[in-house]
């Protein structure tokens, strides 16, 4: 049997024990034919215990007989989401949702999206005042130019007591979520939704081989990452990245190592500030880090950079932890159970706070790209929307979502604590093994991106088509086209 | 029989519908693009606002929008060449009652059926750096190798656009130019052939004369396509790298649904068309071609 065969074999047959599809004698039997002690029950697994039974995560029945109550007068209507394909939407659309519309008698409509086309149908949507959508997928990006066509939730629960989901309350969500995603002034755009959040990925095995922990320090991700590349590739590469020309996943990257470097997007005055010392220091790094990546690397979005980890090609990144209980699943990568979680380097010179940057941003090496969901303004079905917002941000509801949505992070505390979360921390799909890292990263490690009406433009063409030019190699220089980047941000800022 | 309104010698009543077509659906959204562009979207008023030529001196003065002029202006000079040449060598080979023709002539029409931006994610894939085909041969002989991905580097990115589009309309002008070779008289060529021209004389003398109308209408048409091409830029590579591969349609569309700038989209599209019209005015002029 094949290394790379044996590796799959055993990371399946403990995703079988672990689910209990198998028994603990045919477990041992099977990895002692592998060559394997009784100490691969450890591996990878903080809890090696059989995890609930699939038919145990159903729905709360308190829940859906508040929803069936609510929603007496609104059967028959139809709601109406466009969202990204991410794990909260993909579970609602394909598992959950039937359990709503069964109590509220409501059918509701998820169209799911790259999101750059979830940007544009919002657009639309505001635009037109036509109402098209009843609940807008806002990515944070986004929550400054939404924030005036969705209704605060402390006004609708302030406004309409008899649609209150019991328990339901803007305060059980993380506040740095809150103010990270869902806050634009004074005004709450929604709530926290998800939160892919930056964090450390990389292949355990690749790691111990060469010596490695995960790394402390940018510099020591860097030295790691060139050291695998010299040493493995081009089969391996120590790094991978999201860095498509014009994409919003280029602008992600880019502020991970600036801000990093203790540089920042935008001066307390407002001005560009991403072509300063410290930007340019990032910039540095980020050239250097971009020669220990696969080649292909700068025709990727966050997708070729999972594939490229998934299928074997990268042993590293430093991207969305959405994507590592993907990683564990022996039916779609080849790394399952090969994948640790850590905490992102620490920035190499201090991070600059609020105050010395503009427009709210919040400078950390765990980029944040959360989304809130929010009722339109312009929605027909404002009531009905606001009942199926509510549960679908309810506690239970983002239990199951991170149960069986495929391990995202919940944007709920309490959540992370869930007995049926904890449950299933072990190798194999959908696995939360990686939730207390994401939880740190929220905590100690998080940026987020300014709040202005302008940033969708900047974050989504201005900044990343001028990145992509870098690299490119169409500037002569880092510092001519961060120059340029600023020259262009600024005009559009100051309109 | 007397049909009343309906009789043949009433030909506008029988016109009617395709004119109310033409004029709800081409007539009133050109008036309509043409007041746009005289206007723009103000985000926080919610509204049209009336702002003069401002979108037409934005223009002019626009960086992007002259290199995306000038990219489209190349992809369109590069591509319709090819695919005319292309096109008339395969057509000429493919006129022939030799066994198997017939099959072939049908199998090209399949790459014509498969929508464009199928075909775009198609040669994504061939041109993946990690593992598609085309890296692959090219790093083999020598010409590329895989640092240099061909979607991802500026001084390929619209070459690889290219070959998406050549690959898949160069069929198109095979089938225009196989109908208008299959039907042209016999009489020159055994002319011809009794005076002892050779093929390629024959070819300059007799078939590129006899098929000129034919190759204009050919191109005309494809020309046009090939001018507001969208689909393969938006799928293959949104632009990027940098801005290597915006053409004007894909600028137009994203300054008009991404950034919600009805009206300088609105002013894009119609210098597009402005620009469209002239070329194909200029050729017909230059081709001859009558309708």
């Amino acid at each position: 049997m094949k290394d790379s065969d044996k590796k799959l074999y055993r990371a399946k047959i403990v995703d079988d024990y672990v689910r209990g599809k198998m028994s603990r004698r045919n477990f041992l039997r099977n990895a002692a034919a592998l060559g394997l002690g009784a100490g691969v029950l450890g591996a990878g697994m903080m809890r090696p215990q059989p995890v609930f039974a699939q038919n145990s995560l159903e729905p709360s029945k308190e829940d859906l007989d508040w929803v069936r109550e609510v929603s007496a007068p609104f059967r028959g209507t139809t709601l109406r989401l466009a969202t990204e394909s991410t794990p909260p939407s993909n579970a609602i659309n394909s598992q959950l949702k039937q359990y709503f519309e069964e109590a509220s008698g409501m059918t509701v409509e998820i169209e799911v999206l790259p999101l750059e086309q979830v940007l544009q149908k919002l657009t639309l949507d505001i635009a037109s005042q036509l109402g098209t959508y009843d609940l807008y997928y806002i990515d944070q990006s986004w929550a400054a130019f939404t924030s005036r066509d969705v209704f605060d939730p402390r006004e609708q629960l302030a406004d309409k007591p008899d649609l209150a989901m019991p328990g339901w309350a803007v305060e059980d969500f993380l506040p740095a979520l809150v103010d990270g995603i869902a806050r634009y002034e004074d005004r709450l755009v929604g709530v926290p939704y998800d939160i892919p959040i930056f964090i450390m990925q990389y292949r355990k095995d690749i790691y111990d081989k060469m010596g490695f922990t995960a790394p402390v320090t940018l510099e020591e991700y860097y030295e790691q990452a060139k050291a695998i590349t010299d040493e493995m590739g081009p089969e391996m590469y120590g790094a991978t990245g999201q860095m498509k020309s014009g994409h919003y996943s280029l602008e992600c990257d880019w502020t991970a190592w600036l801000w990093g470097h203790g540089g920042s997007i935008f001066d307390s005055n407002g001005k560009f500030a991403g072509n300063d010392d410290a930007g340019l220091e990032a910039m540095e790094y980020w050239t250097r880090l971009w020669k220990t990546m696969p080649p292909g690397v700068t025709g990727w979005t966050w997708d070729g950079q999972g594939q490229s980890v998934a299928q074997g090609v990268a042993a590293s990144m430093m991207s969305w932890g959405e994507f590592f209980p993907y990683f564990d699943d022996p039916s779609a990568t080849k790394v399952s159970g090969l994948m640790e979680a850590a905490r992102c380097p620490q920035p190499k010179h201090a991070l600059r706070t609020v105050e010395q940057t503009g427009f709210g941003e919040i400078p950390g090496v765990g980029h944040q790209g959360g989304s809130s969901l929010a009722v339109s303004r312009n929605s027909k079905n404002p009531d009905p929307a606001w009942i199926f917002m509510q549960w679908a941000t309810s506690y239970d509801t983002q239990v199951l979502i991170t149960a069986l949505g495929g391990g995202t992070g919940p944007t709920r505390e309490a959540v992370y604590d869930d007995p049926r979360i904890i449950a299933n921390r072990r190798v194999g799909a959908g696995t939360t093994r990686h939730l207390d890292v994401v939880r740190d990263t929220i905590a100690m490690d998080m940026g987020s991106e300014p709040d202005l009406p302008e940033w969708a433009e900047l974050a989504n063409d201005t900044i990343p088509v001028r990145l992509g030019k870098y690299f490119a190699g169409e500037y002569g220089s880092a510092k001519e086209a961060m120059d340029d980047i600023a020259q262009a941000t600024d005009a559009i800022v100051s309109g | 029989m007397k049909l009343g309104v309906l009789s043949a010698d009433r030909p506008l009543v029988w016109m009617l519908p395709l004119i109310a077509m033409l004029v709800a659906f081409t007539i009133i959204p050109l008036f309509y693009n043409i007041w746009l562009s005289f206007h723009e979207y103000a985000p926080f008023k919610r509204r049209l606002e009336f702002v003069g030529w401002e979108n037409w001196r934005l223009l002019f003065s626009d960086v992007r929008m002259w290199e995306a002029l000038w990219t489209t202006m190349f992809y369109f000079g590069v591509v319709l060449t090819v695919e005319l040449v292309l096109g008339m060598a395969i057509a000429l080979l493919l006129d022939a009652e030799e066994f198997g023709f017939g099959v072939l002539r049908t199998v090209l029409t399949m790459t014509l059926v498969v929508p464009p931006a199928i075909v775009g994610m198609m040669f994504l894939l061939i041109e993946d750096p990690e593992f598609g085909v085309l890296t692959f041969v090219l790093d083999s002989l020598g010409i590329l190798d895989k640092s240099t991905p061909i979607l991802a580097t500026g001084s390929t990115a619209l070459w690889g656009v290219m070959l998406a589009d050549i690959w898949q309309w160069t069929p198109f002008m095979v089938l225009i130019f196989l109908a208008g070779l299959r039907s042209l008289p016999p009489e020159p060529y055994e002319a011809a052939m009794l005076d002892g021209a050779s093929p390629v004389m024959t070819f300059r003398r007799i078939t590129l004369p006899l098929m000129s109308k034919v190759i204009a209408v050919a191109v005309l048409i494809r020309g046009i396509d090939v001018f507001r091409m969208f689909d393969y830029v938006f799928v293959m590579t949104s632009g990027g790298p940098g801005t290597s591969t915006y053409t004007l349609s894909l600028y137009s569309w994203q300054q008009t649904f991404s950034f919600i700038k009805w009206g300088y989209g609105a002013t894009l599209s119609l210098f597009t068309l402005v620009i469209i019209l002239v070329i194909a005015n200029l050729f017909i002029w230059l081709a001859k071609v009558r309708w």
